[in-house]
């Protein structure tokens, strides 16, 4: 299984890295939503969740967002948003471009796991 | 229009440090009194739209040494300025975009801005007001979270 993270910090790619790890996943990171797909470009495998920043400098996620929903190749791809936009109509913009779930920062490991578990991407019960 | 007091402050680094800085609960922000440290680093993001204004998070140089390590999984002496500027980067980021949280839809944040030494207890916002600071200590170490909202913005 592989996950990528998209974050331009490097201190929260390692934080969540740590968490999806644990988990089984081999994980591929990016700083920002056009080096992640430079990045998946280059993978031969699509990765089966990507965990993705909103403010990010040069492509944002929601940006990001939009260009994978407009690729074939990557439509089984599961999208989370890992971000501080906590306001309602940013949820709504982001589920609207094709994203399937949304943590709000600061999160709990257990956050993560329980959101991937609801996409069936580790099994019900893992936690940290 | 609703400010953010110092209470939500308070509220919101206590999750920043359960999640990230202090998952055991044993190693708190306590607030604290304490003086502003007069060289250390200064991150803040921006808010514009609806409201303005900035959301400034302040620590003395071993705070943000010991932010850099606890967050990046590296010892503490061996921490660089980069690894600083990433993690207090991050710190600000996630403290201001819960601030945004608690002010009118429509606003935008912006990227952090981190800096350190003399140029971090320097007033940057002549055109802005603090409207609540939260100081306190972590470790023996200070740490405070201002908000500044600009002068043309009605609190």
């Amino acid at each position: 299984m592989h996950a990528m993270i998209i974050d331009d910090s490097r201190a929260m790619r390692l934080i969540l890295r740590r968490i999806v790890t644990q988990l089984g996943f081999e994980v591929h990171e990016a700083g920002n939503g056009r080096e992640a797909l430079d990045v998946l470009q280059a993978m031969d495998q699509v990765p089966q969740v990507a965990l993705i920043d909103w403010n990010m400098p040069e492509m944002n996620g929601l940006e990001f967002v939009t260009e994978v929903r407009a690729r074939e190749r990557y439509r089984p791809m599961t999208l989370m948003m890992v971000t501080t936009e906590s306001e309602h109509g940013q949820i709504v913009r982001a589920l609207a471009a094709g994203a399937h779930e949304y943590v709000i920062k600061p999160f709990t490991p257990d956050a993560i796991i329980e959101k991937l578990a609801l996409m069936g991407l580790v099994p019900s019960g893992s936690t940290s | 229009m609703i400010a953010p007091t110092v209470d939500d402050l308070q509220a919101i680094t206590e999750q920043v440090w359960l999640s990230y800085l202090d998952p055991e609960g044993t190693d708190p922000l306590l607030p604290l009194p304490v003086e502003a440290p007069a060289a250390g680093v200064a991150a803040s993001v921006s808010v514009t739209g609806a409201w303005d204004g900035h959301v400034v998070f302040t620590c003395s140089r071993e705070a943000s040494l010991r932010a850099a390590s606890a967050l990046l999984g590296v010892p503490a002496d061996e921490v660089t300025a980069d690894d600083v500027a990433d993690a207090v980067g991050e710190l600000v980021n996630v403290i201001g975009g819960n601030v945004k949280s608690l002010l009118p839809d429509g606003c935008l944040l912006s990227l952090p801005h981190v800096v350190t030494g003399e140029a971090a207890a320097s007033g940057r916002w002549p055109a802005a007001v603090e409207v609540c600071r939260l100081q306190g200590v972590w470790g023996a170490e200070p740490v405070a979270v201002g908000v500044w909202a600009s002068k043309t913005t009605e609190t």
